[in-house]
């Protein structure tokens, strides 16, 4: 079982990219693997945005984000949960948040990925500003 | 004692800063630092009152007794993700 929590400069590595490290799963035990991305629109309000600058508590939002996985992990009885969010400066169509989860099965792996993001969108200090056009 | 707040997101833009230094006289509890915060920054009383204090990185109790050494945060309505 892994847990492996991360906040990056920017926006994230394209999934599957050298820069990106996806969770491992080195005995093959996963039957499920469930990728979320939050990726930055381009209308904010009906504005043009340009991007979202991300600015985060890290020592705390770090902390959160792996206890929240850890949560997570035992409570749906899983494999592997890895994070990864952005700071600073993240353009429009780009990856700000990314988050993968290993799982036997799919049912407990969906529900975990529903949990875990409405928990960290009420709990862990991380705040967005728009750069409108 | 002097406490040393640190403030992030929407409160530190409306502040203008990244922090506000409060006095805590004899109500030495994080709700005695949000009263003190909004004395010296009225300008955050609106978010105050759903905003949560943390200290040494959690979140904390009203009722929890803020610490000489302890580093505190005001954390309002968040937005990762």
């Amino acid at each position: 079982m892994t847990i492996d929590v991360d906040i990056l400069d920017g926006p994230l590595p394209p999934a599957g990219s050298p820069g990106d490290s996806s969770p491992a799963d080195p005995r093959r035990c996963a039957g499920a693997r469930v990728c979320f991305e939050g990726i930055v629109r381009a209308l904010e309000n009906g504005c043009d945005l340009i991007a979202l600058d991300y600015q985060a508590y890290e020592p705390m939002a770090r902390n959160q984000l792996r206890e929240l996985a850890d949560e997570v992990l035992s409570r749906h009885g899983l494999l592997g949960v890895h994070v990864r969010h952005s700071r600073g400066r993240v353009p429009v169509g780009a990856v700000s948040f990314r988050l993968v989860i290993l799982g036997a099965h799919r049912q407990e792996s969906l529900a975990a990925m529903d949990e875990f993001i409405d928990r960290m969108k009420k709990d862990v200090p991380i705040w967005k500003t728009p750069v409108f056009a | 004692m002097t406490v040393r707040v640190l403030l992030f997101g929407p409160e530190a833009a409306k502040a203008g800063r990244d922090h506000a230094f409060v006095e805590l006289a004899e109500d030495r509890t994080c709700r005695g630092v949000k009263d003190a915060l909004e004395r010296a920054c009225p300008v955050l009383q609106t978010a105050l009152a759903s905003a949560r204090i943390a200290a040494n990185g959690r979140f904390v109790p009203p009722e929890h007794i803020v610490g000489e050494d302890d580093e505190i945060a005001l954390i309002g309505m968040v937005s990762g993700g």
